[in-house]
């Protein structure tokens, strides 16, 4: 459910920045970014077999 | 470098991000390979990607429209980076298909990777940064672009909630949950 909640943040985004206002699709790109990076960290909880 | 051509630059980086769109939906359905929560969220981060070329076309090249399309691709290719190291380790078989000897997720960051040359290549050459940039109507070539970008994320959303549902998505989806909820 989270990935299509930001594929349509991602969406919306696209058609503010198309067709509405710059401000607008700057502040929204910043949430959509924020959000897709807090669902990154989310979902980055297995443990890399690595060895350095 | 004027206007015209940044625009035109910035409608073939959208092209370059539909045609990756395309290969990912072309794997998910002709191989019925579904994407992992990764893989999707790989997707998500070529759509942001786009956003910045968006606004370049339509109001004018900005340092600031760079930008975002930097952070997009750094946070693309630091995801796509965590996928590779998954799968890094001797024997693992990998997620997915390869294509041309690599894995969508390793497609993935080279094409992040060349993202962020790229538009700091374009910036190099771009001075545009004093002029007062303004909304104009695109060309036709622009227009589509932009356009198709736009349908390819559009199709995206409708994919995913039949791939997730309404529920969490699984970390190696067999099937779509959402057409075996309706049945």
């Amino acid at each position: 459910m989270e990935f299509t909640a930001l594929f349509l943040s991602a969406l919306v985004v696209m058609a503010v920045s198309w067709w509405g206002s710059h401000r607008l699709a700057l502040a929204l790109f910043s949430i959509a970014l924020v959000a897709s990076v807090a669902i990154f960290l989310h979902h980055a909880t297995d443990t890399l077999n690595l060895s350095f | 470098m004027n206007r015209s051509i940044s625009v035109t630059l910035n409608a073939l980086g959208l092209y370059g991000i539909v045609l990756v769109l395309v290969a990912a939906f072309a794997a998910q359905i002709l191989l019925n390979e579904l994407p992992c929560p990764l893989c999707l969220l790989q997707r998500v981060l070529f759509s942001m990607l786009a956003i910045g070329p968006i606004l370049n076309i339509r109001f004018g090249p900005r340092p600031s429209h760079y930008a975002l399309s930097l952070l997009a691709a750094v946070v693309g290719a630091i995801v796509s980076a965590r996928q590779i190291l998954l799968h890094i380790m001797p024997g693992d078989p990998g997620y997915g298909s390869a294509l041309l000897g690599y894995h969508y997720y390793t497609w993935a960051f080279i094409g992040f990777a060349a993202a962020i040359v790229l538009v700091a290549i374009v910036l190099l050459f771009d001075d545009r940064s004093r002029d007062v940039a303004e909304a104009r109507p695109a060309g036709p070539f622009a227009d589509g672009a932009v356009r198709l970008v736009i349908g390819l994320t559009a199709i995206n959303v409708i994919s995913t909630l039949l791939e997730c549902g309404f529920g969490a998505c699984a970390d190696n989806p067999t099937l779509y949950e959402l057409l075996r909820w309706l049945r």
